[in-house]
């Protein structure tokens, strides 16, 4: 009888503590500070049922055992759900709440955490992390702020690649993740509280969502050519020189080209499989503009040594540069971007550092005697932003101490903070350590002057500066109407594996991420 | 007696079906006193449309998955016992086939109460399916007909056609396949529309082609049709539907969509997986209330062939598995990613607990087989070597991608990132596809022990035959490893396009070629030991039990994983869920909902059974409880 009610008694507890368990129910209270989860009590309850039942009632147990089983692995791996409400409107007055809808679509519907990471210390995802994107944003395309970025990022993700990262972003407001301007702009709010600034003024969508295939751009009617001709232009010009085209071939192959090198470009093959024809006119109208990823070419000073060729990859640590020797012979070099050198940054070059290629920078105010020195992450023609440490600071291009650096014959660098004079004009004054100091010039080898100095990276198209302006407007039009027949279907059937990999179009931004 | 106990099996399956459709309507009666206009949804009560469609839909699947895989290997079982005189086979696949006759009819009213949910409950769903689909429906009618008549005269012209008929009666059993495969194929069409509704440009008819121009025209009106076919390839993936949502193909280019032949391919070897696997739950069942040797020894015996049965299913499902994936990867990357790399990332470390139980439970029921074998002590020692392997490679297979998402910041500090510094590469899939084609060839080893137990090979050869059949067991581990180290240094692209098929033509190949050797090696075969059918240990029986129940909760589990990909879509990026459901539910309720699943599946299960033991002539197969080793291979 004893055992009867033990057996029944554990039956019970067996199935309320199983059914309580799926509906995650508060643990049962056996003392006021003291809870026993229903788990607990489901194992106990099992144990003792497999020990006192007969074979049937232990089939049972050892069934329900076996379910609750796997539930309970369930239950300790995290959740992940896309549940999120509609966003029906946005309550800017809560900048928090924003942010927090902005995160629940990031890691819901809008999938972006399926390659995006937020955390330096995950592994590299398919796409990059967007630690403190909120800064970043600033500095990744010039004349753009973190906040246009972000948006055009979700609208037209192909338009800007981050150096290293293929075109793999779908377009989030069109089907099928198909995100409402209300959620993307809680997603922007997300993506600029990650070290950033909340912008909370409202912005105009860049497309039509009447008719979903257009995006506002504000570029001219692409020109229509005659691919024929644009093919002789291709021969003609000596793209073929450097460009591989599947069925074209190079009649001056082997020779050597005049005004230009002949270097390895990318092939061309299928070019306007993964292009549009604006990629294609870019290309020709400026070279420099967005460059294949392992095609462009470098100057880079680190540790001393100055290395020029051909970028093989970078990514936010590290460059990697294929180098030629005089003889011919290739070597690869692998440098840190800590490891560049510091160059000096003149009056020219403060007024457009990114252009310049400078990612960071060392600068002295005027009114302060201690150096600053950061990432560049933003800049307009009168200030410059740095990121320092983790704070940002923003200052003044105008009102920067001018240092000057003396060689002097047999004692070596003199730096000082300049006050007058030129090599010309006979003396230079320097403040050094507070004093004045007059140096005549007879004893100066050179003498640099700069507003401060930073580490650059300006990665070029081998493609002359000057192949626009070797063309006619008629050459020009041809030209693109022949690189947009290059899709490549007619030699070779492409899947549609392949498409995701063939083309890696990079930015020429040089800012390491 | 039979006649009796089949007139009162109708009639209490009678009064269950009446029962449940008494429910489904009961439960949805309240729902119809609402406004019956032209709504998108109707809520069903209680539980909500989603879960009363989920529960009816994965019940319905289930019984389904049963009864089209039991009669497959039931008809073969036939067949052997056809062939080889053996009345136990016979026998075995007669009452394999009465287990499906019950499980027929809740199969059928389960289907009718999973219409009932979908035409309610969702309208405008069924609406568009069906616009697209309904001759296929039709279709799915007459097969259904067809597959409920043959079931009705394969089970009932058992005894009939003995004899000189038999070879009629194994047409019917083949046929009955047929419709049964049919069925599930046109079926599969309609669920994995709904996951991709596309298909390729090759695949394309030329109306369908022209009717995707115009649509793509009509959207941009500035392009030129050789701008919209700029890029297209053969193997371009092409929806079958315009922005609007309105489809332009026709019915065999619906049908013929991007998942529909992997998951119909998956389908079918799991059935078979799971058929086996409730077969040797049932026997295991008969085997724990056995009330005499003779029965037991009928029920471990038809344990072992269910198990057997399970095992030839399971070992090639992850394959099966592995290109409905690719599929999925090559209609959408993102749904590819979100499968393997986000979203459902973590559920692949729970399928990997649940496979990993699947295989060491597998092995050591047939360790525990060999403990009946005389003569099969000499493998004994190789044990703790298979069991170390096996544990290692499910170690590998659940070992997550990254632990930033269960670990604390000084975890991760310490660690030195999201990844384990020294295990952290085990979480890839190139380690994860090496450690289960390890795990399968491990499990091929220990079948092929179990074998080769208690007989003694007479070949010349012999020693030969063991050498190479040695060497390529290693040969081949060794390319499946090194396979797997090249899969870490080589792009995405390479690894799933070349290197895995390689490493499972690897796989496939050594089972294949020393199945072949060993057939040959052991065929003059001494024996010199008998198998004592009946002397299995009750833990070896839980294990069936065990395996069951795994095999239900992962096709629970894969169920939800296969829908849940559309996330806010009914039909992926055509018709959008705009219900109060539109969200894929968290990992844990999913399970959850799983368990209550499993739970009401296995007491259906057990009613079934229990009816079956009700009416049951208390007459048991005169099985020898010795048997001869050669008659059970």
């Amino acid at each position: 009888m004893k055992n009867t009610l033990i057996r029944v008694a554990c039956l019970i507890v067996m199935v309320v503590s199983f059914i309580a368990f799926l509906a995650k129910a508060p643990a049962f209270p056996i003392a006021s500070e003291n809870l026993l989860p229903w788990s607990v009590w489901f194992t106990i309850s099992v144990i003792v049922n497999m020990v006192l039942w007969y074979p049937v009632m232990k089939l049972v147990t050892f069934s329900l055992g076996v379910i609750w089983f796997y539930a309970f692995i369930a239950a300790l791996v995290p959740d992940t759900s896309t549940a999120t409400g509609p966003v029906t409107e946005l309550d800017w007055s809560d900048p928090d709440a924003v942010v927090e809808i902005g995160a629940a679509i990031f890691n819901t519907k809008g999938q972006c955490a399926a390659c995006h990471t937020i955390d330096t210390s995950a592994p590299p995802g398919r796409c990059p992390d967007l630690t403190d994107i909120g800064v970043n944003a600033a500095s990744r395309v010039q004349s753009m702020d973190a906040k246009a970025y972000l948006i055009e990022s979700l609208y037209d993700p192909g338009k800007f690649l981050v150096p290293g990262y293929g075109k793999i972003m779908p377009e989030v407001w069109k089907k099928p993740i198909e995100l409402t301007k209300l959620e993307i702009a809680a997603v922007v709010a997300f993506l600029q509280s990650q070290g950033g600034e909340i912008d909370p003024e409202p912005f105009d969508e860049p497309i039509d969502r009447a008719n979903i295939d257009t995006i506002a751009e504000a570029l001219p009617p692409l020109l229509t050519g005659d691919p024929d001709a644009g093919r002789k232009v291709f021969i003609d010009q000596a793209c073929v020189s450097c460009h591989v085209v599947e069925g074209v071939e190079n009649p001056k192959a082997g020779e050597a080209i005049e005004d230009f090198e002949v270097v390895t470009a990318p092939e061309l093959t299928e070019i306007a499989a993964f292009n549009e024809a604006r990629y294609l006119e870019e290309s020709i109208l400026k070279p420099h503009a967005q460059i294949v990823s392992g095609y462009g070419t470098a100057k880079i000073k680190a540790n001393g040594t100055t290395y020029e060729g051909t970028i093989v990859s970078q990514d936010n640590e590290k460059i990697v540069i294929k180098t030629k020797a005089a003889d011919g012979t290739e070597e690869e070099h692998t440098i840190l971007f800590s490891d560049f050198d510091e160059e000096p940054v003149d009056e020219e070059d403060i007024v457009n550092l990114k252009a310049e290629g400078f990612f960071t920078l060392t600068i002295i105010p005027k009114d302060s005697d201690t150096p600053i020195s950061g990432e560049i992450v933003d800049e307009s023609t009168d200030t410059v932003t740095l990121k320092v440490g983790d704070e940002t600071k923003t200052i003044s291009k105008t009102a920067l101490k001018v240092m000057m650096t003396l060689t002097i014959f047999d004692v070596g660098e003199t730096v000082g903070e300049y006050v007058s004079g030129s090599m010309d004009e006979g003396e230079i004054v320097l403040m050094v350590d507070g004093n004045e100091e007059i140096f005549d010039t007879f004893d100066v080898e050179e003498a640099v002057k700069a507003v401060g100095s930073g580490k650059k990276l300006l990665i070029k198209s081998p493609m002359p500066d000057n192949f626009p302006d070797t063309l006619t407007v008629k050459q020009m039009a041809d030209l693109i109407a022949f690189l947009s027949t290059l899709t490549g279907t007619t030699t070779d059937e492409t899947s549609t594996d392949d498409v995701g990999q063939s083309e890696t179009i990079d930015s020429s931004e040089q800012v390491p991420e | 007696m039979r006649c009796c106990s089949s007139r009162t099996f109708k009639r209490i399956y009678f009064i269950l079906a009446v029962m449940l459709l008494g429910f489904v309507l009961f439960a949805v009666i309240p729902a119809f006193a609402q406004d019956v206009t032209d709504q998108e949804y109707r809520p069903f009560p209680m539980i909500g449309s989603r879960n009363a469609a989920w529960i009816a839909a994965q019940l319905h699947l289930l019984f389904g998955s049963f009864i089209l895989g039991v009669p497959m290997f039931a008809v073969i079982i036939e067949f052997i016992g056809w062939k080889t005189k053996d009345e136990r086979y016979d026998r075995m696949a007669h009452e394999f086939i009465k287990l499906c006759m019950g499980a027929f009819s809740t199969t059928a009213l389960l289907g009718g109460v999973l219409v009932f949910i979908l035409i309610w409950c969702y309208p405008k769903v069924m609406s568009k399916l069906s616009g697209i689909f309904g001759p296929t429906m039709i279709f799915y009618v007459v097969l259904f007909f067809g597959e409920t008549f043959t079931l009705y005269l394969y089970y009932y012209g058992w005894d009939k056609m003995r004899g000189r008929f038999k070879w009629i009666h194994l047409v019917l059993g083949v046929l009955l396949n047929l419709w049964g495969t049919a069925i599930m194929f046109v079926s599969n069409t309609w669920l994995t529309y709904q996951t991709s509704p596309a298909t390729q440009f090759k695949k394309l008819s030329d109306e369908t082609k022209e009717a995707w121009i115009e649509s793509v025209l009509s959207q941009n009106p500035e392009m030129t049709r050789a701008e919209v076919l700029e890029g297209v390839t053969a193997n371009s993936v092409i929806p079958l539907h315009n922005e609007a949502g309105d489809f332009l193909a026709n019915v065999w280019e619906a049908v013929n969509n991007f998942t529909w032949m992997p998951v119909n391919i998956h389908r079918l070897i799991g059935n078979i997986a799971f058929g086996g696997s409730i077969v040797a739950a049932y026997a295991a069942f008969r085997f724990l209330v056995a009330k005499n040797e003779e029965d037991k020894s009928h029920y471990d015996w038809m344990g072992y062939n269910g198990n057997f049965i399970a095992l030839c299913g399971l070992i090639p499902l992850p394959f099966a598995g592995y290109w409905l994936g690719r599929e999925i990867y090559m209609f959408n990357n993102t749904m590819g990613i979100n499968m393997m790399g986000s979203l459902f990332s973590w559920l692949f470390i729970i399928q990997a607990v649940m496979i990993g139980v699947l295989f060491i439970g597998a092995n050591y029921y047939l360790w525990a087989g060999m403990g009946r074998i005389e003569g099969a002590e000499i493998y004994a020692r190789y044990r703790p070597y298979m069991i170390a392997i096996i544990v290692i490679c499910v170690a590998v297979w659940m070992t997550p991608r990254t632990l930033s998402k269960i670990s604390t910041a000084s975890e991760l500090s310490a660690m030195g990132g999201a990844n384990h510094p020294h295990l952290g590469f085990f979480g890839l899939m190139t380690a994860k596809n090496t450690a289960v084609n390890i795990i399968i060839l491990t499990t091929f080893l220990s079948f092929l022990f179990y074998r080769r137990s208690g007989k003694t090979p007479t070949a010349s050869w012999k020693g030969l035959g063991n050498i190479i059949i040695s060497v390529i067991f290693f040969l081949g581990v060794v390319s499946i490893v090194v396979i797997g180290i090249v899969g870490f240094a080589v792009p995405t692209d390479t690894r799933v396009n070349v290197l895995t098929p390689w490493q499972v033509l690897v796989a496939l190949g050594v089972m294949v070629v020393v199945t072949i050797l060993d057939i040959f090696l052991y065929r003059k075969a001494t024996t010199s030991g008998t198998i004592k059918w009946g002397l299995m240990t009750e833990r070896s029986q839980y294990v069936l039990i065990l395996l069951a129940i795994t095999f239900t909760s992962l096709m629970g589990l894969m169920g939800y994983a296969r829908s849940g990909l559309r996330e806010g879509w009914h039909i992926f990026g055509v018709q959008r869920d705009t219900s109060v459901d539109a969200f894929t539910p968290s990992l844990s309720n999913a399970v959850n909902m799983v368990a209550i699943i499993m739970v009401i599946f296995f007491a259906l299960v057990g009613f079934i059974f229990w009816l079956g033991l009700w009416g049951e002539k208390k007459k048991q197969p005169e099985v020898p409880v010795e048997a001869a080793v050669e008659i059970e291979d």
